[in-house]
């Protein structure tokens, strides 16, 4: 994985669902469950049946087929297991991997997998089924977003039954970080877009297209047994029918919530639980930083210094969500607190364009996707940027025409976007991306990171890298998305961040009465 | 009084009350619109107030999420209102009125041809007509929005006038017109126009509510007046995801829309009872 890890499944995924699929978020752990756990830890029903209430209805079965994000949900570590697991508080944690060796050189990983796996078909697990679940993923017709993730392997051995030796052409400290998302399936299996066969707690019960997905307990699973019996993935395609099925009891979690007015009604109702915790969606007021006067730092500085991030984000979501000053949300590994960079200052933002021989300030297009929060988002920067004579002219765009004219033509001046992916720093690597941003010194210091010998040189050059595009003000980053679930109180356990859009179900307890 | 008295007295009340109650709607969006040229409570882009506040003395209708005052927002949507309602009529009556008469004079051939293309255009959603001119031009704005709405009323107008000016080109008085010399242009100017004119207007005042939400549903889906032009459509659009918290910014929009649109439907029927003979006789 080099600079170039365009994520081009979330960005397709875009073009095809717009609003739903972009806001996804794929969320990091902040805050934890255990509050709520413990309460109803005694009393469980270990056979109830869970009812999930989403707005992402997967297209197919299949995460190789373009089935969206709302698979990943439903099936990631449910269904499906992967070589390693993204854990719900970030970290990365072996799955089906018993034991892992890599190379001096760092190019050669063995994987010794886990005794006494089965597929729900009854087929064992074996290194032949890994290296088929890899190869379908980097596949020529593979549709997965994570694809170009993966580029590196340059081969996957089987020496036995139970080894699996993946080969790099360069070192690629994250490839355990991109294992986490190929799900491990039968080699044996057939038609993955409407059936399954993986090694997950659950089975595919019934899948009724435009309404549910049903899953129920796998009993033969190896590890720990799910905490319930049955799980109903119950699709909607509105919020606000969403939100009134968690009212009446239709549903017993909402997975993600977009706005916070809807929340209302929820909180301080001993009914429901409400739990926020800061997700990886980033909202941005992208330059395209080829063109003047984007081209220059000074600029894109000013217009930092003369937005107030603070208010946006209380208009936006009221006491919910994070400032942050870069791209990287505090849940990435090389979080630092940038927030200083740029503060709100308005004055020396009229001084900063003053010195970029804009003192009396220029005029330019924001091309604005048409659904919330950014044309509401626009708006604001209209009137913050009138203060230090910018002129904002707002185009209104629909998610096709700016998948087309800024994403992939890079047709534009400024845009607004959010940004869903966990850790996606890359994408300032990568001087093709559709803003342009392009310092040497970032693509470099962003390449090593991949090639680095252990986490801890990793992190310290992306967190240089980080730096350095705040100094850069390479973007405008307005704030950071908050990931709000909502529950009726009578179910605990689950996640909270639902980290690359995963749902973990397993641990969901609902009491018995 | 004598029962002959009563016989005209009841109609005439009637047409009095549904116009005046339209002309007042329809004059109090006029006056605010161009009220707004002059004054507005709040400057449209100041965010001085608080999120989503209630009503108060210092804003009347409450402030949206960006603490923007909504009363003023609502006043210049008015002016956006009655710019595309009367752009978009006057658009669509000269291009429709021209077409209409042109196919009354028409060969039997052309005359079908327009007659069936009128049909097609017609069959047309106005929304999506709207859609495709707004997709064609750069980007949206209001004049886009205009134009499109124009050439979808334009087509309406167009069958209309076609049908009422050939009934009047069959009258024995055209005959006698023409013998006398009056040119066709002389014709239409003296006898058509005058005599079509009573349900032309009408129509057109139809239109122009029709245009309006037309209007607000394009701003609605984003393809309206671009920020920060305010227009109703996107007030609603705006406030949709807060319809539970301040209701007050979803409805007072929505009652603006539909007094403007009923208003003018008031208007139409008023202007029909008073200005079409036939239906003065027929009561």
């Amino acid at each position: 994985m080099t600079g170039n890890t365009i994520d081009l499944g979330e960005l397709s995924r875009l073009s095809r669902k717009g609003r739903r699929s972009i806001l996804a978020s794929a969320a990091l752990a902040m805050l934890s469950t255990s509050t709520a756990a413990l309460a109803q830890d005694a009393n469980f029903d270990p056979d109830a049946s869970v009812v999930i209430g989403s707005l992402y209805e997967p297209q197919n079965l299949d995460n190789t087929a373009g089935a969206g994000q709302g698979i990943n949900e439903a099936f990631n570590g449910n269904v499906y297991e992967a070589l390693f697991t993204l854990t719900d508080a970030g970290d990365v944690t072996p799955g089906l991997v018993a034991e892992q060796t890599i190379s001096e050189d760092g190019l050669t990983y063995t994987f010794k997998l886990r005794p006494n796996v089965t597929f729900h078909s009854g087929d064992p697990l074996t290194a032949q089924d890994v290296k088929h679940s890899i190869e379908r993923v980097v596949a020529p017709d593979s549709k997965s977003s994570r694809k170009k993730s993966l580029a590196t392997i340059s081969g996957i051995e089987t020496p036995d039954d139970q080894t699996v030796v993946v080969k790099l052409s360069a070192r690629s400290i994250s490839l355990p970080y991109n294992l986490s998302y190929v799900w491990i399936v039968n080699d044996a299996a057939k038609d993955l877009n409407a059936g399954e066969d993986g090694t997950g707690p659950y089975r595919l019960d019934e899948w009724r297209r435009g309404s549910s997905l049903a899953l129920s307990r796998n009993d033969k699973y190896w590890g720990t047994a799910p905490t319930n019996g049955e799980v109903v993935f119950q699709y909607f395609t509105d919020a606000t029918a969403l939100n009134n099925a968690l009212l009446t009891g239709a549903v017993d979690v909402i997975t993600s919530v977009q706005s916070p007015d809807s929340i209302a009604q929820f909180k301080d109702n001993p009914d429901f639980t409400v739990t926020a915790g800061q997700s990886t969606t980033k909202e941005l007021l992208a330059f395209n930083d080829r063109v003047e006067p984007f081209n220059n730092v000074k600029v894109r500085k000013a217009i930092a210094r003369a937005i107030d991030d603070k208010k946006l984000l209380q208009s936006i979501w009221g006491e919910y969500g994070t400032l942050i000053g870069s791209f990287v949300p505090p849940t990435d590994p090389w979080y630092v607190d940038l927030t200083g960079v740029d503060a709100y200052d308005v004055e020396s933002a009229k001084a900063l364009l003053k010195e970029a021989g804009f003192a009396d300030g220029f005029s330019f297009k924001l091309d604005t996707p048409n659904y919330d929060p950014h044309p509401i988002v626009a708006q604001f920067l209209q009137s913050e940027l009138a203060k230090v004579g910018i002129k904002v002219e707002i185009n209104v765009i629909t998610a096709n025409e700016w998948y087309t004219k800024v994403y992939k033509a890079h047709d534009f001046q400024a845009t607004l976007q959010e940004h869903v992916n966990h850790r996606d720093i890359v994408f300032y690597g990568n001087p093709d991306f559709y803003w342009g941003y392009n310092n040497p010194d970032v693509v470099d210091l962003i390449k090593e990171s991949e090639a680095a010998a252990n986490t801890d040189a990793q992190t310290a050059k992306l967190t240089e890298a980080n730096r350095i595009i705040a100094e850069d003000a390479a973007s405008n980053w307005l704030y950071l998305y908050p990931q709000i679930v909502v529950s009726s109180s009578a179910v605990t356990g689950y996640p909270v961040n639902g980290l690359n859009s995963q749902f973990f179900a397993y641990n969901i307890k609902k009491s018995g009465n | 009084m004598t029962s002959l008295d009563l016989s005209t007295d009841r109609p005439a009340r009637r047409h009095s009350l549904s116009l005046s109650i339209g002309l007042a709607l329809v004059g109090l969006n006029v006056v605010v619109a161009i009220l707004t040229l002059f004054w507005t409570p709040y400057d449209p882009l100041n965010a001085s107030g608080g999120r989503l506040e209630a009503p108060s003395w210092l804003h009347w209708v409450g402030t949206d999420r960006l603490g923007r005052d909504y009363l003023t927002q609502i006043m210049i949507g008015a002016r956006t209102a009655l710019i595309v309602g009367t752009g978009a009529v006057a658009i669509g009556a000269s291009i429709g009125v021209t077409l209409g008469i042109l196919a009354a004079f028409a060969t039997r051939l052309l005359d079908d041809v327009m007659a069936a293309t009128l049909d097609i255009l017609i069959a047309f959603p106005t929304l999506l007509l709207a859609m495709l001119v707004v997709a064609a031009s750069d980007s949206a704005s209001l004049w886009s929005a205009i134009l499109a709405l124009g050439l979808a009323i334009s087509a309406i107008v167009a069958r209309l006038t076609r049908i009422l000016a050939k009934r009047v080109l069959r009258q024995d008085y055209i005959i006698a017109s023409r013998t006398s010399g009056t040119s066709w242009l002389g014709v239409v100017a003296w006898h058509v126009l005058p005599n079509i004119w009573p349900t032309l207007s009408v129509n057109f005042a139809l239109q122009f509510g029709l245009a309006v939400i037309a209007e607000a549903s394009l701003s609605y889906l984003g393809l309206g007046a671009p920020p920060p032009n305010a227009s109703w459509g996107r007030l609603l659009q705006e406030a949709q995801g807060t319809v539970y918290t301040a209701p007050v910014g979803s409805i007072a929009p929505g009652i603006a829309l539909v007094a403007l649109v009923i208003g003018m439907n008031l208007f139409a029927d008023g202007l029909r009872d008073v200005g079409d003979p036939t239906r003065r006789r027929s009561r």
